[in-house]
């Protein structure tokens, strides 16, 4: 039996670059960050200065009471599943029942309704009376998201939620991918959303000793990776969704190929909690690769997990070396983190949002702030400016987790 | 404004009755209200009144016309001018 091809055939974003897919293509391609100073309500006694911290008012995307019943990460996930649906049209004619339950849902998040979370803890601990709101627990639970997509559109095929920190939505497209490639489902909206930006959450972050501080001179460049003056990571929120649906049926209704889905490696380093194994990223690359049927030397592109750890860059590059051999030195390399700040469970989607440009806007997105390139960190970079030349034939997004989850996902040129 | 007014007002804000065609005695689960939107519904009805309602009260809660008697019951005499 021939392999179902999966294509791409609707993207959809929020970030602190903007709400829509355009805002924020524009603002990749033109290397502009959207971190920034955090207000003190955000932040309070955390210590964290800075993030990428979306422009979001929610009576400009819902209605009534309806936003009052959605955490904040499903209010990103509907919006950029909207999007993302709209422009696939795979929704617009109406499907009928028996269409919907070809249509599934997988989605990833980190800490899910974090906001409802920490919101009710803040309510109630200190006091005699632990009153919460009803939907405390249905707005605050992991699936919560990816329910409430699948609720609003009637997609009653497969569904999962992933959870394994910063590859959870790469998960997410990778088993949407295999869902369809197995006939499970004709099509699939997988992506990721993550709102953590909460005083709760930023302290426990601040804890851990792994985001950066404010830039002196420049809150909006904070984020260096494979800057020897990098200092850290900086946490960003928002979401990105993919309808990925089986070529024969886009191809039916007429629906814009932007990609196929190609190749997924998944591997655990299963040797510690936060360190990052350059030996698990090794097999996840090679596996996606070959999965794909690709040799390395295909790779056009590669958007790179690249949070601006100290050691978490130099082992990635190293991991990419040790793949790609010479065409190490070839393939461009960027990490959009610099500008879209870190979205943990959202940040796999937004990445291969990013990894996508090359063929839908004819563009590879720079790591911006990379103004000195660490020795260490010696691959072929793509400094501050976009690049624009020859469309590839295969780009890479790598998606490298606490917890040892390593994801890597390929695409191809329609 | 009277309870029921007030029920009837709260009723249109948070579960998107048509304001006009309540009818207080309308069994609830008839007029599309589930029982998470019901339970939501009371959270705000205690902060609206100032009063508790226990588990049990609330399972003999099946329209507004039960709910303005039972806040009635609720509330201190000068809480029913």
């Amino acid at each position: 039996m021939p392999v179902r091809r999966v294509a791409v055939t609707g993207l959809g974003v929020v970030s602190a670059l903007g709400n829509n897919l355009a805002d924020f293509h524009r603002a990749l391609a033109e290397g502009r960050s959207g971190v920034r100073l955090l207000p003190e309500d955000v932040t309070l006694g955390s210590g964290v200065q800075v993030g990428a911290l979306a422009a979001w008012d929610p009576a400009a995307h819902f209605k009534g009471p309806e936003a009052a019943a959605l955490d904040r990460v499903s209010q990103f996930a509907l919006t950029a599943a909207g999007e993302a649906l709209a422009a696939s049209g795979l929704v617009g004619a109406q499907p009928a029942a028996a269409e919907r339950d070809r249509i599934g849902v997988c989605w990833g998040t980190g800490m899910g309704g974090a906001q409802t979370l920490d919101g009710a803890y803040q309510s109630v601990y200190g006091r005699s009376d632990f009153r919460l709101r009803p939907l405390s627990v249905v707005m605050a639970m992991n699936n919560a998201a990816g329910s409430n997509v699948a609720m609003k559109w009637g997609l009653r095929g497969p569904f999962a939620n992933f959870s394994t920190a910063c590859s959870s939505s790469a998960m997410a497209i990778g088993e949407a991918m295999h869902a369809i490639r197995a006939g499970r489902a004709d099509a699939m909206v997988a992506g990721g959303a993550e709102a953590l930006l909460t005083p709760g959450m930023l302290a426990a972050w601040q804890a851990l000793r792994t985001l950066s501080p404010r830039d002196a001179n420049d809150a909006a460049a904070s984020c260096k990776p494979f800057d020897l003056r990098r200092g850290g990571l900086v946490l960003g929120e928002g979401a990105a969704a993919l309808v990925l649906e089986e070529e024969g049926h886009a191809r039916a209704r007429g629906a814009t190929i932007h990609a196929f889905i190609t190749g997924y490696g998944n591997t655990c380093d299963a040797t510690h909690m936060s360190k990052p194994d350059r030996d698990g990223q090794v097999r996840a690359m090679a596996q996606a690769l070959a999965g794909s049927g690709l040799a390395p030397d295909a790779i056009g592109y590669i958007n790179a997990h690249g949070t601006a750890t100290i050691v978490g860059d130099v082992v990635e590059c190293e991991a990419i070396k040790a793949v790609f051999g010479d065409a190490a030195l070839r393939i461009p390399v960027s990490s959009t983190k610099s500008m879209h700040g870190h979205l943990l469970g959202g940040a796999g989607a937004i990445e291969m949002l990013a990894a996508l440009m090359p063929f839908t806007e004819g563009v590879i997105p720079p790591t911006a702030n990379l103004e000195q390139p660490d020795p260490a960190c010696a691959v072929r970079h793509v400094p501050l400016k976009a690049e624009r030349g020859e469309i590839p034939r295969a780009v890479m997004s790598n998606s490298f987790a606490f917890g040892g989850s390593n994801v890597v996902l390929i695409a191809q040129r329609a | 404004m009277d309870t029921l007014a007030r029920i009837k007002d709260l009723a249109t804000k948070e579960l998107s009755l048509e304001p006009g065609k309540i009818d207080p005695n309308a069994p609830l689960a008839d007029v599309g209200v589930d029982s998470l939107s019901f339970i939501e519904f009371m959270f705000k009805v205690e902060d609206e009144f100032g009063v508790k309602v226990s588990d049990e009260d609330l399972r003999k809660i099946k329209c507004l016309a039960d709910l303005e008697r039972h806040i009635a019951a609720s509330l201190p005499a000068a809480g029913k001018a």
